[in-house]
C-alpha cells in the first residue's frame, strides 16, 4: 500500500546517510589506527559530510512540518514559533547525539587542518567516538533488542503504533486530526536559554573527547610527556566551554524556570559538574608538567585526562538511560537504550584501562578477566558481573600505577607552584567524588542487590542506616540536597580558593615564603576587611561558619589573583588568562554562596492568620493578591491588577509601588498581633511596630466597640509611585501540563524573583445568572470556611418556633430547621440563616440568597444526632475577584555570580590562546 | 617521610571524611508503615496520588498547604500535607515522591517530586482513543 503525503525518499535517504556517517567512522577509525592517514582523512570528511546531511535533513523536515515522522511529531507543532526550531532539534535523545557528533566533527576538522605529530592517534579515537556515537542512531532492531533510535522513524513504524488500525489507513495523515498537528516542544524548553545552553555543554562534552584521545594516544606510543603540549590548549578550551555550559544551565533555571534559584544540586546537573571538576584538576596537572624538565604525577594526569571523558560517557549514561528516573526532574524517562548506553561506557572504559598497562601480556591477562566479568553479565548476574569488572579495572589502574608509572619523581619543594596546584588538583577530584557517590545513588540501589545479606550484616555491624537501606535497595538521597552536598562542597572549597589564592603568587621550582607572604598580604587585608563589612551587613549566624568561611576564601582568592593582574600584567594579555579566570570562578562562587544564604522571601502572608493550623505547616512563603488589593511586600508594595493573555502565555500583571511614610496623628487606633494599641503623639511609623511601641503607643487591653470599630492594621507604609511591573506567568501546555515562569527585576545590587505558585488561568465556569460553586460539603457547627472573601462560620443550629413561620413563609404542620451562619467580609459581620424544611414526609429544596452578599446557600441535609449538615454554597461572579498566590524572593549580589562567569570564560580563551602561541612559539624555536 | 606522603595520607583522611559524611547524609526512600512506626524521622515515601479523594488547597486559609491522599508502593494510603503551594499538575501525576516525616495521623512532606506522563504514553492513549 503505497500511503498519502508522505516524504518517504527522506526517510530512505536519512537513513543512509546515518549508515554512511557510521560506516564512514569505522573505516577513518580503522585507516588512521593502521597509519594510513590519507584514507583516514578522507574517510572522516566523507563522515563529516554525511553527519551534517543527516543534520540538515532533519532541519529541513522541521521546517515542512513534517509530520509523518516521529522525531518532527514528538518536537514541533503548528504553533510553535521556527525561532526555537533550534531548542526543538535538540529536544530528543536524537538530536542530542547529532548535537554531539556535530560537534566533535567541528574540532575534528581543526586537528585535521593542524596535522600535528599526533594526528593520527586523536584521530583513531576521534572515529571511535564518532562510530560508537554512530550506533546510537542506526534504529537497527534485532528481534526485539533495538540497536540505536532512528530519527527517521515514520509515526507508522514506531513500536507503540505498530498494528493499530490507523496504520493501514493510506490517508492517516491528512484524516486523522492528531497527525496534522505535532505533539509540540516542551514549553520549558521554548526560550532563548534553551537555543544557547545545549550547543554550549555538548561543544564542552565534545572538547573533553579531545585531551582523553591526546591521553590514549600518549599510552599507546609509551610517550607520556610529547602530548602534554599540544594538548594543554584543548584542555583550557574544554574547561571554558564546559563551564560556560553548566552556568548557562544555571541561567537557565534561574530565568525561565520556577526552581526558586540557579542551582538545584540535580542529578543532571552534577553530570556535568562532575566531569568539568576532573577536566579542571587534569589540566592543571598538565600545566604542571608543561613547565617542568622531569615529569611529575604523570599517572594522574594521564588517568584525569581519561578520567573526565569517562565521566561525560557516565553522565551520559545517567541522565539518558533513565536510572536517574526516581531522583531528577529533568532526566529523560526510558527509552530502551540503557544497554547499548551502558556498552558504550564499559568498551571505553576497558579501552582505557587496559591502556594504562604497558605489555601486552598483562594487557590480555587483564582483558580476558574483563570480558569473562561481561560474561557473568550475559548469564544473567548483571551486578555481579559489574563488580567484577569494575574491580578489573582499578586493578589494573593500581598495576599501572605500581609497575608502569613508576618513577623516581623528584621531591617537589614545598613552597613551590606545582606542589599547591597538584595538591588543589586532588581536592577537586575529591569534591567529584562525593558529588559522584550522591548522583550514583540510584545506581548503586541497582547494582548492591545480590550483596543485600552483606549489606544488612554490615548495617546490623555498624549501626549505620545507611547499609540497612542499600541492603533493602531504599537508599536515597538526604532530604535536605543542600546541606548534603554542602557538608562536603564547602569546606573543600575553602581549601581550594584559599589555594587558588596562594598558588598564583609562588613560582615555579620554588619561592621564598616570606616574600610570598608579604606579597598576599594586601589580599589578605581586603578579603578579611569585605568580610567583616558582609558580617555586619548581613548578620551571618553561628551556625554559618563554613558559609562565613567560604566567603572569606573566595574574596581572597579573588583579590590575590586581582592584585596578581594590576602588579603583572604589563600589557600582555597572555598573562591575563589564569589569574583572570581565578577571579571569575571565585567571584562567581562568592555571588552564589552570598545570594542564596542571604536570600530573602518577601512574600509572607499576612491573610488567613484565622487558621487553626498546626504553626509548622504555616511557612507563609507565599502571598495571596486578590485582584485589584495593594498589599506591603517587602520594601515594595505589590498590586496584583489583571490577568491576562499571550499567546501560549498567561500573564500576570503586578505593580510595584515604592513604600511612602505612613503618618500616624494622637489618637488613631490599630492592630497589631491582635491587639489594639492608640497613637500617643503624631509620628510617621517606623519600619518594625517594636521601634514604635515604646515611645508611640498605648496599649488598649479592654477596647470599647467603639474603638474596635475604628482600628485598623498597622502598616509601616502607604504605596507610593508605580516603579516598576513585573508580569510572572503560567505557561499553558495541555500535554505536559501548565508550567509557571518566574519574572524578575533585576537591580545592580539585587534582584527581585517572583513567580506564580498558583493562579486561574482561565476565569470559572458560571451558570446563565453567573452563580458559580454549587457542591455540597459537609459542615459541623463550628466550622468555618471562606467562600470567596468571605468567612462563613456555622454558628448553630436553631429550630424555628410557631411565631416565625408566617414570616418565612411556611405552612402551620412544616418543620424548619434554620443554620445560622456568620458572614463576615472585612469588619462587615452578619448573621443568616438558611432553613431546612421538611413538610409531611418530604424535604422541601429552600435557596436562600444572603443579599449584598453575593452568596446563596441550600440546606441538604442535617444529622440532629452529630449536630452536622451537608449544604450548598454559591458565589456570585459580581462579587468574586480573582486571586493569585505568588512567592518573591529577593537575591542579593547575584551580580557578582554573572560577573564572575564572563570573566572566568574570558579568562579561559586568553589561557587557550597563550597556550596556542606558546606552542606555536615553541614548534619554531624548538 | 615525602611531602607527598604526607598529602596523600590527608587525602584519605579527608576520603574517609567524605565517605562517612556521605553515608550519614542520606536518607531512605521507604513505605508508610516505616514512616509512621517512627514519627518524626524524615523519610522519603513514593507512590501515587490517590484519586478517590479530592486534593483540598484553599489558598484563602493558607497559601503554602496542600493536603492530599497518597497510596505507597505497598498499598498503603495516607493523608499528606504538603507545606507548599499546589503543585501545577498534581493531578496527573504519574508517581510522587515526598521527603517528610509521619505527624498525628498525617504526612507532613517539606518537599514533594513529581513525575509527570511523558509525550510518549501520552501519545499513546491519543491514538488508540482515536482509532
Amino acid at each position: 500500500m503505497e500511503y498519502l503525503g508522505e516524504w518517504i525518499w527522506a526517510a530512505y535517504v536519512g537513513r543512509l546517510l546515518v549508515a554512511l556517517a557510521f560506516a564512514a567512522a569505522l573505516l577513518a577509525m580503522v585507516s588512521f589506527g593502521r597509519g594510513n592517514i590519507a584514507l583516514g582523512r578522507k574517510a572522516f570528511v566523507a563522515h563529516s559530510l554525511s553527519t551534517l546531511g543527516v543534520i540538515a535533513l532533519i532541519f529541513v523536515l522541521f521546517f515542512g512540518h513534517r509530520y509523518e515522522f516521529q522525531y518532527i511529531w514528538k518536537h514541533l507543532n503548528n504553533e510553535m514559533p521556527m525561532r526555537f526550531v533550534l531548542s526543538a532539534f535538540w529536544g530528543g535523545q536524537e538530536g542530542g547525539f547529532l548535537l554531539w557528533m556535530f560537534w566533535h566533527n567541528v574540532l575534528a576538522l581543526f586537528i585535521l587542518r593542524r596535522a600535528d605529530a599526533w594526528q593520527r592517534e586523536v584521530m583513531t579515537v576521534l572515529s571511535a567516538i564518532e562510530a560508537f556515537l554512530g550506533i546510537m542512531l542506526l534504529g537497527i532492531y534485532f528481534g526485539d533488542f533495538q540497536l540505536g533510535l532512528d530519527p527517521f522513524l515514520l509515526l507508522r513504524e514506531a513500536p507503540n503504533n505498530l498494528g493499530l488500525p490507523w496504520t493501514a489507513r493510506a490517508d492517516y495523515l491528512t484524516s486523522i486530526p492528531q497527525f496534522t498537528d505535532g505533539q509540540g516542544l516542551n514549553p520549558l524548553l521554548q526560550n532563548y536559554w534553551m537555543t544557547i545552553h545545549p550547543p554550549t555543554l555538548f561543544l564542552g562534552f565534545a572538547a573533553c573527547s579531545i585531551p582523553f584521545a591526546y591521553a590514549v594516544g600518549a599510552l599507546w606510543r609509551r610517550d607520556l610527556t610529547g602530548w602534554i603540549r599540544p594538548v594543554l590548549p584543548w584542555a583550557f578550551f574544554a574547561v571554558g566551554i564546559l563551564g560556560a555550559g553548566i552556568l548557562m544551565g544555571g541561567a537557565w533555571a534561574y530565568e525561565a524556570l520556577s526552581f526558586g534559584g540557579f542551582w538545584a544540586w540535580d542529578p543532571v546537573e552534577n553530570s556535568s559538574l562532575v566531569p568539568w571538576m576532573v577536566l579542571v584538576a587534569a589540566a592543571h596537572l598538565l600545566l604542571i608538567n608543561r613547565n617542568r624538565t622531569k615529569p611529575t604525577a604523570l599517572f594522574s594526569t594521564v588517568y584525569l585526562s581519561v578520567l573526565a571523558f569517562l565521566l561525560v560517557l557516565y553522565s551520559t549514561f545517567l541522565t539518558k538511560s533513565g536510572v536517574l528516573g526516581d531522583t531528577s526532574v529533568h532526566s529523560f524517562v526510558d527509552s530502551g537504550i540503557l544497554p547499548q548506553l551502558l556498552a558504550y561506557l564499559l568498551t571505553f572504559v576497558a579501552v582505557a584501562h587496559l591502556m594504562l598497562l604497558e605489555d601486552t601480556g598483562s594487557r590480555k591477562v587483564y582483558g580476558g578477566l574483563a570480558l569473562a566479568s561481561l560474561g557473568v553479565v550475559a548469564l544473567g548476574h548483571p551486578a555481579l558481573g559489574l563488580l567484577a569488572f569494575l574491580g578489573v579495572m582499578g586493578a589494573a589502574a593500581v598495576r599501572a600505577f605500581r609497575k608502569e608509572f613508576r618513577s623516581d619523581d623528584a621531591e617537589d619543594a614545598l613552597w613551590s607552584r606545582e606542589f599547591w596546584m597538584f595538591v588543589g588538583s586532588l581536592l577537586l577530584v575529591l569534591g567529584a567524588m562525593h558529588i559522584t557517590w550522591q548522583t550514583s545513588i540510584p545506581v548503586f540501589n541497582l547494582f548492591l542487590e545480590p550483596f543485600a545479606p552483606l549489606l544488612s550484616w554490615a548495617g546490623d555491624a555498624t549501626g549505620w542506616e545507611t547499609f540497612r537501606a542499600l541492603a533493602q535497595h531504599d537508599l536515597a538521597p538526604g532530604t535536605d540536597l543542600d546541606q548534603t552536598y554542602h557538608l562536603v562542597q564547602v569546606p573543600l572549597a575553602v581549601l581550594i580558593f584559599l589555594l587558588m589564592g596562594l598558588a598564583q603568587w609562588l613560582k615555579y621550582k620554588n619561592s621564598d615564603i616570606r616574600v610570598v607572604v608579604s606579597k598576599l598580604a594586601r589580599a589578605l587585608l581586603a578579603a578579611a576587611v569585605v568580610t567583616g563589612i558582609l558580617l555586619v551587613t548581613y548578620q551571618f549566624k553561628l551556625h554559618e561558619v563554613p558559609r562565613v568561611a567560604l566567603l572569606f576564601a573566595t574574596l581572597f582568592a579573588a583579590f590575590s589573583n586581582a592584585d596578581y593582574i594590576v602588579q603583572m600584567w604589563k600589557g600582555k594579555l597572555d598573562a591575563l588568562g589564569s589569574p583572570l579566570a581565578h577571579v571569575g570562578f571565585a567571584l562567581t562562587l562568592f555571588g552564589a554562596v552570598i545570594s542564596t544564604a542571604q536570600k530573602d522571601v518577601i512574600s509572607q502572608n499576612r491573610i488567613g492568620d484565622i487558621s487553626t493550623l498546626n504553626e509548622e505547616l504555616n511557612n507563609s512563603t507565599d502571598l495571596l493578591l486578590m485582584e485589584g488589593d495593594t498589599l506591603p511586600m517587602g520594601p515594595y508594595f505589590v498590586s496584583y491588577e489583571k490577568r491576562r493573555s499571550e499567546g501560549i502565555h498567561v500573564m500576570f500583571d503586578m505593580a510595584y509601588f515604592e513604600r511612602a511614610p505612613r503618618p500616624y496623628k494622637t489618637g488613631d487606633i490599630v492592630v497589631q498581633e491582635g491587639m489594639v494599641w492608640q497613637a500617643l503623639d503624631d509620628h510617621e511609623a517606623s519600619p518594625a511596630f517594636d521601634d514604635d511601641v515604646e515611645n508611640h503607643w498605648n496599649f488598649l487591653p479592654f477596647p470599647t466597640e467603639a474603638q474596635t470599630g475604628r482600628a485598623s492594621r498597622w502598616v509601616n507604609g502607604t504605596p507610593g509611585e508605580e516603579v516598576f511591573r513585573l508580569a510572572p506567568r503560567i505557561q499553558l501546555n495541555a500535554q505536559m501540563g501548565n508550567a509557571p515562569e518566574p519574572d524578575t527585576k533585576h537591580f545592580l545590587t539585587r534582584d527581585l524573583y517572583t513567580h506564580i505558585k498558583w493562579g486561574r488561568v482561565t476565569p470559572p465556569e458560571t451558570d446563565e445568572e453567573g452563580w458559580l460553586g454549587g457542591q455540597s460539603q459537609a459542615f459541623a457547627v463550628g466550622d468555618s470556611m471562606f467562600v470567596g472573601g468571605v468567612l462563613m462560620t456555622i454558628d448553630s443550629l436553631r429550630v424555628i418556633g410557631d411565631e416565625e413561620r408566617p414570616a418565612r413563609g411556611l405552612l402551620d404542620d412544616d418543620l424548619a430547621l434554620a443554620a445560622c451562619l456568620g458572614l463576615r467580609r472585612g469588619r462587615t459581620v452578619e448573621v443568616h440563616d438558611p432553613l431546612y424544611i421538611v413538610r409531611g414526609s418530604t424535604v422541601v429544596p429552600d435557596l436562600y440568597e444572603a443579599e449584598g452578599w453575593g452568596l446563596r446557600f441550600r440546606v441538604e441535609k442535617f444529622d440532629p444526632e452529630s449536630e452536622s449538615l451537608e449544604m450548598t454554597v454559591w458565589e456570585h461572579e459580581s462579587v468574586r475577584r480573582d486571586f493569585v498566590v505568588m512567592q518573591a524572593v529577593i537575591f542579593p549580589q547575584i551580580n557578582w555570580l554573572w560577573l564572575g562567569c564572563l570573566l572566568m570564560t574570558l579568562g579561559s580563551f586568553l589561557a587557550v590562546r597563550f597556550r596556542i602561541r606558546q606552542g606555536a612559539r615553541t614548534r619554531r624555536h624548538g | 617521610m615525602k611531602k607527598t606522603h604526607i598529602v596523600l595520607l590527608l587525602l584519605v583522611a579527608g576520603l574517609m571524611g567524605t565517605f562517612v559524611a556521605s553515608i550519614t547524609s542520606t536518607s531512605r526512600s521507604v513505605g508508610f508503615a516505616t514512616a509512621f512506626a517512627d514519627p518524626g524521622t524524615e523519610y522519603k515515601v513514593s507512590g501515587t496520588l490517590v484519586t478517590e479523594f479530592p486534593v483540598e488547597y484553599n489558598p484563602l486559609e493558607n497559601t503554602t498547604l496542600t493536603k492530599f491522599h497518597l497510596q505507597d508502593k505497598e498499598g498503603n494510603v495516607q493523608e499528606v500535607w504538603l507545606q507548599e503551594a499546589k503543585p501545577t499538575g498534581l493531578e496527573r501525576s504519574e508517581s510522587i515522591d515526598l521527603y517528610g516525616k509521619a505527624n498525628d495521623g498525617h504526612f507532613h512532606a517539606t518537599e514533594m517530586l513529581m513525575k509527570c506522563p511523558s509525550k510518549y504514553n501520552e501519545q499513546n492513549h491519543l491514538v488508540e482513543d482515536n482509532a
